[in-house]
């Protein structure tokens, strides 16, 4: 096998696109302008400094959600394309989206303890949302759990497919069995009080943007492993000619 | 077609030979109502009455993960697996003749729980068995047909018999609230609820195209 055909040196070392280093820039600045909105918005006047959690929680949903719907399109885009950078995205996107739903479980419960008096509730949207988390959970955990990468993909990307598909009938389920539904509804316009608004959408913003960094720096780690992994097969084909490449 | 008709009749005649995975299955509901009778708040009979079609559902979800774990651990015998991913057939004939089996398996291991089940707790199921026996198929249907897609994953993964339990339940949810208030409400005298049963029938449905499509990607050499 000649040379030509290995991932060159230079691939694989640091290769900071402008892409990242803009949304990282980016997000630094959105999050100091966020910071100094949440400290200067008004202190609520029933649920009283427990509510700051606003400006974290629901934009933590948005990042969540873009993840798992990314991971189910970038895994549909892969087993149609057969392209191994859409399952390269569609793994970042999960792990990503696993992150801010990490996030959003941990500042729901703060927030419930503050203003329902408990950590947690069977409510639709609560219940929705772990379930949604435990997908996806168990979708790193196929992959890390399946050998062979190009089967892991595929697997994953069917697995992904079918946890968004489910959404709804699980949505319906739960309404079914009567989960009481105590979180508030999504936020029409004008139910946020006066200068809340503003620091809440640069949440939302410092969100999205903190996310398509990580997705693309999550992108970019799941790219150089896979030449890792090429790298490392055609050595091992190198030493061992006879074997080791064929079931791998 | 044929393929389907050649795999159902290939996996029921296996298990009418040895019929291990019925045995397992069947002692593994039993002992699974027996452990969650036990774990409820005691209280009198009655008063346990409206956990009785969860209980019951929860047992049969457990049995069914066993059986289609097992269901893919016999093709790995000898490689079969492989060759049934290189049959020259389309593979979602493949993924429906494994999943009736299941199916055929499933409902005799939920007609012998659900009699016992009757026994044990004077349940009249008796008097709505038709209506109960088509919430019990739907739910069965269900559980196959998703179960058997992420069976032959978990089968392929390097920790087999946790892997599929955990890819199956957060996707099931659906199926098993659906056949629960079914259930329920048959047992409450309430007769065949609509909500329920459309649950149940639309989860089907979106279960039976996820696998069907899907089963072509999860098979391989």
């Amino acid at each position: 096998m000649s040379d030509a055909t290995l991932p060159s040196q230079t691939s694989l070392a640091g290769t900071s696109s402008l892409l990242q280093r803009t949304t990282g820039a980016l997000c630094l600045l959105l999050a100091a302008v966020w910071a100094i909105a949440v400290v200067q918005a008004p202190v609520d006047r029933v649920q009283g400094i427990v509510q700051k959690i606003l400006y974290v929680h629901p934009p933590c949903a948005f990042a969540a959600y873009l993840g798992f719907a990314m991971t189910a399109f970038y895994g549909a885009l892969y087993l149609w394309k057969g392209d191994e950078r859409h399952d390269q995205r569609a793994r970042a996107a999960a792990g990503v989206g696993v992150l801010f739903a990490t996030l959003l479980l941990l500042t729901g419960p703060l927030w419930a303890k503050g203003t329902w008096g408990k950590w947690w509730s069977w409510d639709l949207r609560l219940t929705l949302t772990l379930l949604l988390y435990l997908v996806y959970v168990s979708y790193l955990l196929l992959r890390s759990f399946t050998e062979g990468s190009e089967r892991a993909a595929r697997f994953a990307a069917v697995y992904g497919i079918a946890g968004l598909m489910v959404i709804p009938l699980n949505y319906f389920a739960i309404d079914l069995a009567g989960g009481r539904s105590i979180h508030p509804e999504n936020l029409e316009r004008g139910s946020l009080g006066a200068g809340m608004s503003l620091p809440f959408w640069l949440g939302v913003a410092v969100a999205i943007v903190a996310y398509v960094h990580l997705w693309l720096r999550r992108t970019e780690v799941e790219h150089l492993r896979g030449l890792l992994a090429a790298r490392e097969a055609t050595m091992a084909h190198r030493d061992d000619p006879g074997g080791a490449s064929w079931d791998s | 077609m044929r393929a389907f008709a050649a795999i159902l009749w290939k996996d029921l005649l296996v298990e009418w030979r040895g019929r291990d995975r019925l045995a397992a299955m069947g002692v593994f509901a039993l002992l699974v109502v027996t452990v969650l009778f036990f774990a409820a708040p005691p209280g009198p009979l009655p008063s346990q009455r409206e956990h009785l079609p969860g209980l019951l559902w929860v047992a049969v979800v457990f049995a069914s993960v066993l059986g289609l774990n097992r269901s893919f651990a016999l093709e790995l015998e000898n490689d079969a697996l492989s060759a049934l991913a290189l049959a020259p057939v389309d593979r979602g004939w493949v993924f429906l003749g494994k999943a009736m089996a299941s199916l055929v398996v499933l409902l005799v291991v939920q007609a012998l729980t659900s009699l016992v089940f009757a026994l044990f707790f004077d349940v009249d199921l008796a008097s709505v068995a038709g209506r109960y026996a088509l919430v019990a198929f739907l739910g069965a249907l269900g559980l196959s047909s998703i179960g058997t897609l992420f069976a032959a994953m978990a089968v392929r993964t390097s920790y087999r018999e946790v892997m599929l339990p955990l890819l199956l339940l957060p996707l099931l949810l659906p199926v098993v609230l659906g056949a629960v208030r079914a259930t329920a409400g048959l047992l409450d005298g309430e007769g065949l609820l609509f909500e329920p049963l459309q649950l149940l029938l639309v989860s089907d449905g979106v279960y039976l195209i996820i696998s069907f499509l899907g089963f072509e990607y999860v098979l391989d050499e």
